[in-house]
């Protein structure tokens, strides 16, 4: 019943994801002293919490197949999986589209910017847990060891993403980002901002279901062919 | 408890001190590559900006060559499941943990007279340079004794070592350069928070072992 649920709440991106682009383009007004680039706003920002918002799912699944379940909920540990490969895509996404937005309002691609040293350190991570992945392939404890790395980075998260990145200085502007913790937008600004996260938050759920159902179908098959 | 751990640590440097390959290896690296840099630089000096993250990708590397040794050997001599069946996670756990934290505090105190010698540090504040150093390398080796018992059960482990390391490392690194930077290049620098933070981070990473280490010793 309940992931009935969610799956017809995560078809809602059919309907928000257009009216996050149109708002983005044709509602919100460009900022000032950026213009029109920082309409990447609407594209960067989101990518950058579905970059943490996806590895924190990963955490959290990660931990409840470790301490709940005895070990045998593996369905937990192929969703995290899932979530990870999703994380990834749009962290390289974020990267991506922050260099460019990075390009046009400071002038180079990289700066090593700590908020951009956060996001390249998330990669870093997302590709260390494939690596260590493939890397135990032959071993039966790999649900429980891949587990363990990753709910052990996502307590390095915080250091790296929130403490650290306020301990230097940052090129990264304060509307956003700010000891206020307040988004000092314009009005039209601030709803297309929270349109368009929401756009992609219900992406990354639609992404993920979509994705943990063709494991369970794969799992299934394997299943029967044994 | 504490007599296992204890009895644990003696055996681990016994055992090392007999082949003494952990160390041995660890060593040479540091001294060849601080050799390379210094043969390389011609007598240029470096800024201390420089220097912080030429020692540091030294002392971070180092740790990669030798601190994965304690599980990896467990696992290449078969002794690991012995130590499975006979002594409690925890005690295991500990025992490696501080064999690793002593050891990369004996390879720092060796490694720091080359590079100073060889690279001809003049350093500002050397309180606070010697307080980045041994809490860096704390933080360091607690947070790699885990990550050391998950790649002794992978294969490629020397490749992948570093890989799973750097991102988790990555934090304290980022600390220790600047502030190694500042108490290099200035007299009477002092910064507390620094020092707290790695306190913090290295308790925090500790706890959470703690209680995954189970998951990772344990098939």
């Amino acid at each position: 019943m309940h992931r009935t649920v969610m799956k017809y709440i995560y078809r809602l991106v059919y309907i928000i994801m257009p009216a996050a682009i149109v708002m983005a383009f044709l509602y919100a007004p460009p900022a000032e002293g950026l213009g029109e680039s920082s309409r990447l706003l609407y594209v960067h920002v989101p990518l950058a919490w579905v970059s943490v918002l996806a590895f924190s799912v990963s955490g959290i699944l990660s931990l409840l197949f470790l301490f709940t379940g005895n070990g045998e909920r593996t369905e937990r540990v192929h969703a995290a999986r899932n979530s990870a490969a999703i994380g990834l895509l749009f962290t390289v996404l974020a990267t991506f589209s922050g260099s460019v937005w990075s390009k046009l309002s400071w002038g180079a691609y990289w700066n090593w910017d700590p908020r951009q040293t956060s996001i390249i350190v998330l990669m870093l991570v997302y590709i260390a847990y494939f690596s260590l992945e493939s890397a135990l392939r032959e071993n039966s404890s790999r649900p429980r060891i891949v587990s363990a790395y990753l709910v052990f980075a996502m307590v390095t998260v915080p250091f790296f993403v929130f403490v650290v990145p306020r301990m230097f200085p940052s090129l990264h502007p304060d509307p956003i980002i700010n000891p206020d913790r307040q988004v000092h937008l314009e009005s039209a600004m601030k709803i297309s901002l929270m349109t368009a996260i929401a756009a992609f938050t219900l992406l990354y759920g639609y992404l993920l279901d979509l994705a943990n159902r063709v494991t369970a179908i794969k799992e299934q098959q394997k299943g029967h062919l044994l | 408890m504490v007599k296992t751990i204890i009895a644990h640590i003696k055996k681990d440097f016994r055992i090392e001190f007999r082949n003494r390959y952990a160390a041995s290896v660890s060593f040479s690296f540091a001294f060849t590559t601080t050799l390379a840099i210094s043969l390389a630089a011609g007598g240029i000096p470096f800024s201390p900006q420089t220097h912080a993250v030429i020692l540091w990708i030294i002392m971070f590397f180092t740790a990669m060559s030798g601190l994965a040794h304690i599980f990896v050997r467990e696992e290449d001599r078969g002794t690991s499941l012995f130590l499975q069946l006979n002594s409690p996670p925890l005690a295991v756990f500990t025992a490696k943990l501080l064999y690793n934290v002593l050891l990369f505090f004996i390879l720092q105190c060796l490694i720091l007279p080359v590079y100073l010698f060889f690279m001809q540090l003049d350093v500002q504040s050397p309180l606070f340079f010697l307080g980045y150093v041994f809490l860096g390398g704390v933080s360091l080796s607690s947070s790699l004794t885990i990550l050391a018992a998950i790649v002794s059960r992978a294969g490629a482990r020397g490749a992948l070592f570093p890989v799973i390391s750097l991102p988790v490392s990555l934090p304290v690194l980022w600390v220790v350069i600047q502030g190694t930077s500042r108490s290099l290049g200035r007299a009477g620098f002092s910064n507390p928070g620094d020092m707290v933070f790695l306190l913090a981070f290295s308790g925090t990473i500790t706890a959470v072992s703690y209680l995954l280490f189970e998951f990772v010793w344990h098939d």
